[in-house]
Parts: structure tokens; sequence; C-alpha cells
């Protein structure tokens, strides 16, 4: 990296290998994916016991269930026998158990292995330990994390930890009441970018009056480049003449009652990283979940959260939605549009950040330190 | 009659699996009744009692075949044979059985277990 000869406002960007090397996709996987708290689905997929979603973090497939005394589970979705891919489906519902398609080993909603052919005859099988691999998991935020370190760090300091970096206090996010909001609407993209790609425009607010005429007319301030993620517990406030955080300025819905009167008509955002961004808006919450899947392909899945009744009443959500759908689908087409490029021979030593994205300097400082000396050379 | 355990053991919507020659699964249903089947289903070896119990009827673990519990008879495939079912005696808050002396209609690899070598 040409560190040394850049002029005082820039600091370099990753190497674009960083972007294109399945080599460095796979330490990713390992040492970022699979080591921390990773956001994996909305409580409410898991509606009652039995309902389940499969989701991919890092190289694992991870099965979440809910069972019968209402907790979350999760585990290695893999059965112990011969290692079958236990459900193949994203999601759906058994009525009492997962049952391998290969040979019949059938677990309960709790892991434990509760019937296979002949097992009668081998009682010397434990069936605890012969049960479904559990992974970590809690809820926070009306989301299911979990962690598929053998030794999980501390949740507090990482994904709450985060938080608090941003806001300022816990309290900043606990008056959105997030746990409690329903899902009014939910979108998945399928962006052909790196994850850190998505995680750098999701930092930066340089491209905002660029590429995001609705967002800016909206938040007037974007307009000189520094995103709210660049200070500690700053909302970008809602420009005069404008109603609500929607795609043409208009009225938004119910305000969340227990939203401050000082986060009222501000726009806050957090990364959470490893792959979670949230923005908080005073009638709702943009909850963005990404799946890094391959070193060039990321699925983001993004919920819009509103008022429980709000949603119930079957209220007009579109222009609220669309004010973001269309902001995501403007970041993930440039995202795109730099993917191939990282590639390119001009790249190699990779770009640059100007001083309102000095800040994305420190993401790439903690990659680093992610993947220190575990990289292949 | 053979004694099984003390019905107070043996909560509502429980069974108790009865270590005989073949095995035989003892319910307690949700409604109260006590009654016994051979616990091992005619379709594929798989203990009834690791089943789940609706009304008087049990669902295999393994393939989701249905016995009656009263009858023996076979409520949904793909097992096509019925168990035997055995006579409960309830005695001083004692279960026990008198085991029916017709022949059972275990699986095939029940039956061959101890020769082995099967696919």
């Amino acid at each position: 990296m040409p560190t040394t000869s850049l002029p005082e406002s820039l600091i370099a960007t990753l190497p674009g290998g960083y972007y294109t090397s399945p080599e460095t996709f796979a330490a990713e996987q390992e040492h970022i994916f699979e080591s921390m708290w990773f956001c994996a689905a909305r409580s409410s997929d898991l509606g009652k016991p039995g309902a389940y979603r499969t989701v991919t973090v890092g190289r694992e497939s991870v099965l979440l269930t809910r069972a019968r005394d209402n907790s979350v589970r999760a585990f290695f979705n893999v059965c112990r026998h011969r290692g079958a891919r236990l459900c193949t489906q994203e999601s759906g519902e058994v009525s009492r158990a997962f049952q391998c398609p290969y040979h019949a080993w059938t677990y309960d909603l709790q892991g434990k292995l509760v019937a296979a052919p002949n097992l009668t005859k081998m009682p010397d099988i434990d069936r605890t330990a012969y049960g479904l691999a559990k992974v970590a998991v809690t809820e926070w935020l009306g989301y299911v994390w979990i962690c598929l370190a053998d030794d999980p760090p501390s949740f507090e300091e990482q994904v709450v930890g985060e938080i608090v970096a941003r806001l300022g206090d816990v309290g900043a996010i606990e008056r959105y009441a997030v746990a409690d909001l329903a899902v009014g609407r939910r979108i998945v993209y399928d962006v052909r970018a790196n994850w850190k790609l998505i995680v750098e425009n999701f930092m930066e607010c340089y491209h905002c009056a660029t590429i995001h005429p609705e967002l800016t007319d909206v938040l007037p301030e974007f307009a000189n480049g520094y995103a709210a993620q660049y200070f500690v517990g700053h909302g970008a406030e809602f420009g005069a003449d404008v109603k609500g955080f929607t795609v043409d300025g208009s009225d938004g819905l119910d305000r969340i009652p227990t939203v401050a009167e000082d986060q009222d008509r501000r726009y806050y955002a957090i990364t959470v990283k490893p792959q979670v961004f949230v923005n908080l808006v005073p009638d709702h919450v943009i909850f963005h979940r990404m799946y890094p899947l391959a070193v060039d392909r990321t699925v983001v899945e993004c919920d819009w959260l509103y008022l429980k009744e709000v949603v119930d009443a079957g209220r007009d959500l579109s222009r609220s939605v669309e004010l973001f759908d269309r902001v995501n689908r403007q970041d993930f087409a440039a995202c795109e549009r730099c993917q191939p490029a990282m590639s390119s021979r001009l790249y190699a030593g990779g770009g640059v950040l100007v001083p309102s994205e000095h800040h994305i300097g420190a993401f790439h400082d903690w990659v680093h330190d992610r993947l220190a000396d575990r990289l292949p050379r | 009659m053979i004694p099984v355990c003390r019905l107070a053991d043996l909560p509502r919507g429980e069974a108790y699996r009865l270590e005989t020659d073949p095995p035989v699964a003892v319910f307690h249903t949700d409604d109260g009744e006590v009654l016994a089947i051979d616990d091992t289903c005619t379709h594929q070896d798989a203990s009834l009692a690791d089943g789940w119990v609706e009304g008087c009827e049990v669902e295999c673990p393994l393939h989701a075949s249905k016995f009656n519990l009263r009858t023996g008879a076979v409520d949904a495939p793909p097992a096509r044979l019925p168990v035997r079912t055995h006579q409960v005696v309830l005695e001083d808050g004692v279960i026990y059985l008198l085991l029916s002396d017709a022949p059972p209609n275990l699986p095939p690899c029940a039956v061959a277990r101890a020769g082995g070598g099967f696919a």
C-alpha cells in the first residue's frame, strides 16, 4: 500500500485482493463470522414450537428452532450419524421432531436423539451425546443471535458495546422498543459484492448526495458528506419541511411512544460488526442482516419494523418502506459496481479514503486485527 | 401376570418400555387409560414407546405409522401388519400385564437381529 506517499487528506483502503481472494474470505469465515456473535433471524421467524429456519454462518449451516418450552435453540444442521444435511429448506415447521431423510435418525426440538432404526438394540448410545450439536444462542432486540465459537465472546462487549459506542448509551436504543415491534415488510437482496464493500458503504455518506436523492431530501445535512456514523450520539435531523421518513417526505406512521423528544425527527444509524446495520427513525426501525455467502456474494435481509398495532391494522407502509428500499438498491448497485474492479491491477494496492470516510480506516484496522497472521501467505 | 410399575410412576402422556422378548410398550393416555401393545413397530425396528400418543393412537417416531392402542390395528401406513395388544390389570395401584399368546408381527430386522448382516 502506498501509505507513505499519500497526501494528508487521504488514507489508504484495503488492497483489492481483500475483496476477491477466496483465501481471505475463508479466513474471514473462520475468524470473524464463526468466531463472533452473528444475528441470524428475527425471533418472530420462529413463531411457535417446531418452526425453524436454516441459515449459513461462515462455512456452517445452522438450524434454528423453538422448543416446546418456547426457548430458541440453535444446532449444527448436520446429522450425527453419517453427516447428512438435516434440513434443506430455508424455513418451515415440524410438528415434533427433525428427522434425517437418509436413515431416519430423529431428534426432538431440544436436539435429543429420540429415535433411530434399531436404536433400542444399541442401549449404549447416549441420546444426548448423539443428539444435535448445540450452538450458543441468545435473543436481543427481538433477534436471534448465535455464536459458533467453542468459547463465545461476551455478548455485552461485542454487540451491546458497539451500540453504546455509537449512540452513547444503551437506553438510546431501548427507547425504540425494537423487540416489541412487528415486521411490517422484509426484503431480501442478493448482492454480488464482497461483504466489506457493503459495510464500508453503510459507514460513509460521501456518496449520499450523488446516489441517494430521496434520502438527501429528507436528511439535508447528508449533502455535506458526513454520515450519522461519523459521530457519537448524533442523529441526522429531518429537513424543516419534511413530515416523516418517507420516500416523498410525507407523513410517516405512528411514532414509537417511548422515543425521546431529542430523538424525534432524527435518523440514527449503527453498524454492529460484523454483519448488522440498524437505522432508527421515530416511527420505525430498519434492521439489516448480512449473510456473506462467497467472496463476491452477500445476501442482505432487511426488516422494516413498526408498532404492532400499525402492522396489525394493515396501514399503508409503502411510502415508508420505499425510501430505504431505494437507498438499499442504490447502495447495493454501487457495491456491485465496485466489485469487478477490485481485481483490476490498478486497484491491487487499493484506493483512498477522504476525510469524511477516514473512520472506515478503523474498520480496516479491525479486519486486520481479526485476521492478524491468519491469512495465508 | 407380569408386574410393570406403579401407576403413580407412569404419568399421563407417558409410556413405559418393558424389556420382555419381544418388548412391550405400556401407555398412560391423556384420557387416563392404561393400554399395552408390542413396542416394536411392524414396519421397521423402532420403539413405539418413543413415539407420540394422541388420543388412543400412537405414531411411530420413525416413519409416522399409526397404531390403535386398543386394537393394535394400523391406522396409518407405511406399517401394514397390526401390533399385538396385551391385557392390562390394575391392582393396588400397580400395573400388571397378561401377555398375548398370539404370534407377534415383528419387522424383518428385529426378527433377524441375532443373524446380522442385513442391509
